[in-house]
Order: structure tokens, then sequence, then C-alpha cells
């Protein structure tokens, strides 16, 4: 059987979509062609693939018609309808129908492919000519090659400067062709080349994670080892790393040198030209930095009160005063203080305006040269920590003060404005600002008082916790609902439940708040509002409420303490349930001692809500 | 170089037009571009253009920024299957050897918020320096493009710099023993004296309200050319009181908007004449 190869040839693509079209190359060659492709070639200026073995003709469709009892009524309509006489309709499993021949590939090909073409679904697209086509950027060829017919458009075309058009001989020697034509066609292949260059020197690195997009910046990468003059060296790390990556897409290596990957050119005049811009760029950066650092970070600091933090919220400065409030309720010290009122005015520096990146790296920066200590310089380098899932948290005390605080302010102001994310959206990132709020409080362990967020904050927030814990929803929900004080209490309180869960004082408690919630749960329009002793009347009802009274249940305090105190009363319940009827005739017995009984679930669920916990 | 970029677009058949009479942030503001690229008319076309951007002045002293310098414009509508390599031609015209240098274009989509506009397109990158910046228009004035026009931008002293091997624009030649600097670098400190510490805000502010003002009574009476000076004039005031920092950001968005809804009546006031005109013709 054939193989078919078809190419779509454009003006280069962004990384982006030709991600998107090599998930997308796939379902479309299956529902155009009927055949998923044995291989994809995506790259700037090309999207392709290879289906081997293709039939060659379309399978033949059976249509169905009506059933055959109602052969009288509909078969005519349905024949007239297909173009063919009633007595050419078969008849298959009780119905008429008739087989549609399938059609050489030859000859549906043309318009499947245009339908492909037409089928891409890009996040950005444009138009550019009458066609009609939407697609990332313009197409300017198609190729389609059955084995060696040409059955849509021409030649290829070889790399934009050295080749022009290409035949391509067969199907299958596509990719030969190409790279007789200074083009490798293959994403996964230029990947291995760039990687092999950049290893053949040595000592590369990629943190702004840029290979992804440079393998589809070149159809033939070539890896040029270059070096900056030595006096930028005196700029921050960071600041030659971003500069580096986020315009230019380098590939910082040790000391001045830096890997280009490069689309031709001869590799001397490349590199020149490539060492030329950076430098002018390290030049424009250390303009940038050398100002700010003239100005220094308590200049800047005064700039706040004119940015905006965002619509609403008030400027940075006024941020910076709700920060250091909450800093000192989080019990920060000296060193958190002075970090959070320094740690926003990198906001108003040129370099943050410029690489946006780089905000707490070069506040830090900007302190330390200004003088401050340590302290307070790791504490506003730390404050956005931890910016990725799983990524580091802050190191030190103050770091992890201002980091809570920080995150705090932001969850607490963006609901204050309503701005709770819903589904997808999210603009102010407070889904990763409460993780990392949580974080803070797990694994910093950093005392964040739950009173510090409205309840629909804390709802929010203690969420959370159900993902970061170890341990099954039912006891992270049964615990969110304890009297632990904060953050870190109700994870605790979650962990020591679950650790518990077995053990015969946890049984205890939870026979006892669980039939005292059975029984009074629902019953609370009727419970009296406060227990009245003089009410009391069986020995039994007396032995618990004083049982109760002897209940001390401390939210910070250990739980097995607790655990055992709670379940003494599980005897006296027993002994409740055995000899008293609660629900009494006389109205008022009846409401105390659903009292009694309130009081029981709720002196016990000050340890969690036990009712969360399916038994 | 700019004479070589004239003859080359000459020859392929653009209008070539002289710089526009106001004050542009960029070329692409020129009514030349703007407007032209409105409609159902064919339209090439190409100038140079000083542009004037007083955020980006630093006095003279950052040899990479500058609030005014020059572009070379060039806008085919519609774009011809064959644009691409019309602008690598040009590059060549300008004596650069495509072969030994490291060409790439790098996306890089364009939108212009106060004149309601966007299109697609890249930078183009020559041995890692912005050359170019490209664009097919998508939108302007708020409206569909009907004709796609491609929109090549020169940044003339990036050009200059890779073409003369100098590496800042002080040092570019602007005629045998004169410098970019002798003639241009007195101006960028004194107009960023003016854009940062004198021009008059209240003036400022008072001018934008009288220029919108006119805006709207030109486009009443029917005047869409005419209003469009007026939008510029406003863009320009918009961006001298945000360089003297006379505007918070959430006025900024409300300045944006306003001007983005002239444009936007420019731009429908436009297209309805061109229809007008079109009828009377026939």
């Amino acid at each position: 059987m054939p193989s078919l190869l078809l190419e779509i040839g454009a003006e280069e693509l962004p990384a982006a979509a030709c991600r998107e079209a090599e998930a997308q190359l796939p379902e479309l060659a299956r529902s155009h062609i009927g055949t998923t492709p044995s291989q994809l070639f995506v790259g700037p200026r090309r999207l392709a693939f290879l289906i081997a073995d293709l039939p060659e003709r379309t399978a033949d469709e059976w249509v169905k018609g009506p059933p055959e009892n109602l052969r009288e009524r509909a078969a005519a309509g349905f024949a007239k309808k297909h173009g063919v006489a009633v007595d050419e309709l078969e008849l298959r499993d009780g119905f008429l129908g008739l087989t549609v021949p399938g059609r050489a590939l030859r000859e549906v090909l043309p318009e499947q492919i245009d339908r492909i073409v037409r089928g891409f679904s890009f996040t950005k697209s444009m138009r550019w000519d009458e066609s009609g086509i939407r697609f990332a950027r313009p197409v300017r060829w198609v190729l389609a090659k059955l084995e060696g017919e040409t059955i849509v458009g021409e030649t290829s075309f070889g790399h934009r400067f050295t080749h022009g058009a290409v035949e391509i001989p067969t199907a299958a020697a596509y990719a030969d062709a190409l790279r007789a034509a200074d083009v490798e066609p293959v994403a996964e292949e230029r990947r291995r080349l760039i990687v092999e260059g950049l290893d053949a020197i040595g000592g590369w690195s990629d943190p702004g994670g840029k290979l992804a997009e440079v393998v589809h910046l070149v159809e033939k990468p070539i890896v040029l080892e270059s070096r900056f003059d030595e006096r930028f060296l005196q700029l921050p790390e960071r600041v030659i790393v971003t500069t580096m990556q986020s315009h230019q897409r380098y590939f910082p290596i040790e000391g001045n040198r830096f890997g280009v990957v490069a689309n031709g050119g001869q590799p001397d005049v490349v590199s020149a030209g490539h060492t030329q811009v950076l430098e002018a760029r390290l030049e424009d950066a250390t303009f940038t930095f050398e100002r700010d650092v003239a100005a220094g970070i308590d200049a800047l600091a005064e700039r706040l009160a004119a940015i905006t933090f965002f619509a609403g919220a008030g400027s940075f400065a006024e941020k910076a005063e709700r920060v250091a409030k909450l800093v000192e309720r989080l019990g920060g010290g000296e060193a958190s203080l002075e970090a959070a009122r320094l740690a926003k005015a990198d906001q108003a520096s040129e370099l943050v305006r410029e690489f946006p990146e780089l905000e707490g790296y070069i506040g830090a920066e900007y302190a330390r040269l200004a003088g401050y200590p340590d302290a307070v310089t790791k504490a506003i380098e730390e404050q956005y920590l931890p910016d990725a899932s799983g990524g580091a948290l802050p190191r030190t005390e103050p770091g992890k003060v201002l980091a809570a605080a920080d995150k705090l302010d932001t969850l607490r102001i963006a609901f204050e404005l309503g701005h709770k994310p819903s589904g997808s959206r999210d603009p102010y990132g407070l889904r990763r600002a409460a993780i990392g709020l949580v974080r803070l409080a797990l694994e910093g362990g950093l005392s964040i008082e739950r009173a510090l967020l409205t309840e629909e904050l804390r709802e929010f927030v203690e969420e959370r916790l159900e993902s970061l814990l170890d341990v099954p929803v039912e006891y992270v929900r049964a615990a969110r609902a304890s009297n632990a004080p904060d953050l870190g209490g109700v994870a605790r309180r979650a962990e020591e439940l679950y650790r518990e869960r077995e053990s015969p004082e946890f049984e205890g408690v939870y026979t006892a708040y669980d039939r005292a919630h059975r029984l009074a749960g629902k019953a609370g329009q009727e419970a009296a509002a406060e227990l009245d002793r003089g009410l009391l009347v069986e020995d039994a009802e007396k032995a618990l409420a004083e049982a109760l009274a002897n209940v001390a249940i401390d939210g910070n305090g250990d739980l097995k303490a607790a655990l055992q105190s709670g379940a003494e009363l599980a005897p006296v319940m027993e002994r409740f349930f055995d000899e008293v009827l609660v629900m009494a005739e006389d109205e008022a017995v009846r409401a105390n001692r659903l009292r009694l009984l309130l009081d029981v679930r709720d002196t016990l669920g000050a340890l969690g809500d036990f009712s969360q916990i399916p038994r | 170089m700019i004479i070589a970029l004239e003859r080359y677009w000459a020859d392929y058949g653009c209008v070539l037009m002289q710089p526009y009479h106001t004050e542009l942030a960029a070329g692409t503001m020129n009514p030349n571009t703007f407007l032209r690229s409105l409609g159902p008319h064919p339209w090439n076309v190409a100038y140079v253009e000083p542009v004037i951007r007083p955020l980006d002045g630093r006095y003279g002293e950052n040899p990479f920024r500058f609030q005014h310098y020059f572009q070379y414009q060039v806008v085919l509508k519609p774009a011809p299957a064959s644009v691409l390599d019309l602008y690598w031609a040009s590059l060549e015209a300008l004596g650069i050897d495509l072969r030994s240098h490291d060409m790439r274009l790098v996306e890089d989509d364009w939108e212009q918020p106060t004149l309601g506009a966007w299109g697609l397109g890249w930078e183009v990158w020559c041995d890692g320096m912005e050359i170019t910046q490209w664009t097919y228009f998508q939108q302007l004035g708020g409206f569909d493009v009907e004709l796609v026009p491609a929109e090549m931008t020169y940044g003339l002293e990036r050009l200059a710099m890779f073409l003369q091997g100098k590496r800042t624009a002080f040092e570019l030649e602007w005629a045998p023993g004169i410098t970019w600097g002798d003639v241009y670098r007195e101006a960028e400190r004194e107009w960023s004296r003016y854009n940062f510490e004198e021009a008059p805000v209240d003036v400022l502010t008072r001018r934008f309200g009288e220029y919108e003002a006119e805006c709207r009574h030109l486009l009443e009476s029917g005047l869409p050319i005419p209003a469009y000076d007026q939008v510029l004039k406003c863009s320009h005031t918009f961006n001298l009181l945000d360089a003297r920092g006379a505007i918070s950001v959430t006025e900024r968005a409300a300045y944006i908007g306003r001007v983005r809804k002239l444009a936007r009546g420019v731009a429908e006031a436009y297209l309805e004449s061109q229809e007008e005109n079109a009828v009377t013709a026939a």
C-alpha cells in the first residue's frame, strides 16, 4: 500500500503554534484521511506528516435507510434522496440501505487536505487573503505526495536563505530531501542537535526554559559559543542571565560565555553579531541598574505611593504598610519589619519595569548595596517563595514571615474586593498564594492564626490542606471544624485524628459525639439556649452533665490527652441513653436534655467534626 | 541607506511619502498607514517617520534609548503572497548578505490599545539584533481590515548601527565627519528635561480635552481626516502627561479608552466616506 506525505508550508510559526499544531495533526489526519500518521514533522516553516500503508481506496460506506417493515412507506423517499432506484436498495440486518463505494485516494485527497488545512485551531490566528483560512501565520504552500506522485502542489522549499524549491521524489524520501536542503524537519532531532551542541561546549544552563521555544526558532540549528566582555560580570548574575534569556534566548555558560543557537550564516560573523547585541543589552541593563542603585532602595520605596498594586487594592506603599502589620501579627522581628518596608521598593525600579521576573531578587540586591543586613536582604529575596508547585520555601525566619504576610495580604485584599477565583480564572494567582501560605505553616512551621482569615477566605485556604496533606479528606474536613487556632494546628489535628482513628479513646469520643449529634443535631431549634441544672431529673443525666464539666479539651494541646478526657464521656453517655428518655413529654425537660447533648457534641467538636468521618 | 530603501520600494511601486507633520509615537499612526489600511482600496506606501516617545527619553545619557528616533515604514495592502521575499530582497538592496548572517523571524504580536488596533507578526532578527517590526494588521480602530496589509517598520538607527558596525547610536556616522550624537544628543537632553520636568501638566490636561472636543466636532462635520489629526494630538499629549508622571494607573485606562473611542469614531467615519466616494464615482 502507498504512503502519503502532506506538508503545509507556512511563514514562520510561533513555537506555541507549532506545539498546538503538533497536538492536532494526528487527529486531523485520522478524521480526514482515516489513518493516524506514522511520523510528524513540526517546525517554524512546515507542518507535515507521513502516513505509511494507506489503502488506495477509501472504505465502502453502508448508508442505513428505513427498516424493512416500512418498505412501502419510506423506501421510495430514501432511494430518491440518494439517487438510486428502489430495487437497487439492499437489505441488511432488517434495514434497507445502500453501499456507497469507496473512492480512489488520489481523487478524494485534495478536498480532504483542504479540510485539514482549515481544521487547525490556534489560540492566536489570523487571516491574510481571500481564502478565508485562519492560521497562526500565512500558509504559503501545500504539498501532497502519494508515493512518487504529486497530488497537491508542486515542490517543497528548503532553508530560507540557502535553498529554494526542493523536489520531493517520494513521500518516504521527504525528510532526507529536506536535510539535503539545510532543513531538519523533525523537532525532536533539532532538539537533540541543539543539546548535543551545547553539551559539547559544556556547562550550559537554561533557567528560563527557552529550549522548547528555540527548537521552533530554527530549521537548521547551529550551536555557537560566544563571549561577552568581562566588565559586565560586575552585574548581579541573574541580571546577566535574564538579559541573555528573556529577549535573546541565549543559554548561559559559566563566566562570560554563552551559547547561541543560530539558523545559519557564517559562524564567526554570526557569533560576533550576537555578542555585540548581548553587550548592547548588558550595557543598557548596566545603565538601568546603576540608575536604580544611585537612587537607592529607600528612595525607590518612597515612590511606591504612585504605583497601584491592583485596582481597588491601593498603592504598593499601602500594601507595604498592611504587610508590616501582618508581619507583627505573625510575630516577626525587626528584620522582617524592615524587610516589609523595603520588600516592594523594586516595583519602582527601572530594572523590574524591564524584567519583571527580577522582582524580589533585585530588591534584595539594592538593599544589600545600601548596607542593610543579611537578614533583611534575604527576607526581601525570599518573599515570593514558594513560587512554584513544590518549590523551595524561604530558608530564613524573617523570609518566612514576610512571605506569609505578603501572601496573606494579597489573599485578604483580593477576597475583600470579591476576586475569589472561579473556574480557571485566577488573575491574581490566589490559589498559588493560598498553597504557599499553607506550606509556610505546615513545612515552614509558621503559626498563622485562623482568625486572620475571614470565613470565606479561611474556607478557600483550608481547602488547599486537602490536597497537601497525606490524610484522607474526611479527616481534614473534620479537623477544619475543630478549634485549632492556626493553620498548622488544623493540619496536625487532621493527622492526629487519622493516626488515632483505631484507638479506643477515639472510638469512645466518636461514639459519644455521633450519638449526641444524631439525636440532637437536627433539633437545634427545640433545644434550650442554655443548660439548666435545676431541670436535670434523672441520675444518669446529672452524671453526664458532671462528667461533661470535667472534660478538658485544649485546642493546642496533645490530642491523645484530649481524646482520653473526652472518651471518659463514653460510658456515661451509654448509661444516659439506657436510662433517660430524651424526648420527654415535659417540653422544658426535653429542651434541657437536647441542650445537654448538644453541649456534649460541641465540647467534643472542639477536636473536630466527627460527623465528617465515615464509619 | 534611506535612499537605497526609497529606491527599492519605489521600484516595487510604492507611493513615496514624506514624514507626517505632527508628533507620532510610531509610523503606524501616520494616516498613510492607519487610515489607508482601512477600506477596500489597495495601497502601497513607503516613508521615513520620526517617532516621538517622551517616556523613552534618557537625557541623551543612555546610548540605546531616545525619545526621538527614526523608522522606515512600508505598507503593502493587500500583502502579496511573496511579501516576505520582497522584504528580504530589500535587505539585500541595503547590502546585507542574507546567507552569511543569522536571519530570523521571531514571534512578536502587535497591539496598540489607543488605536484599537492589533496584528500578528514578528520582529526580524539579524544576528540577534531586531532590525524590523513586521505585522499583518488584523484590526484598526476596532474594525477588521478588509484587505490584510503587511506593515514593515525598519528601525533605522539599529540598521545603521549594524551596517556601520557601530556599538551605539551616538557613534553613527550621519554624514562624513558628523555623528548622530553631534546632531541629536543635545536635543535628547533638552527634550528629556521638557518631557519629564517642564511640560506643563495643567496646560496639557486642558489641551487633551480641547483636542478631544475638536475631534468630536470634526467627526460631526464629516471630516474624518482632520479629525484624525486631533486623535494624534490627543495621543501625544497623553504620552507627555504619562512621562510627566501625571497619570495614575486608574486614570491611564480611562485616557486610553478616550483616545480609542476617538480613533474608532474616525475609522468609522473614514470608512463611510470611502463608501460614499465609491458611490459618487460610480
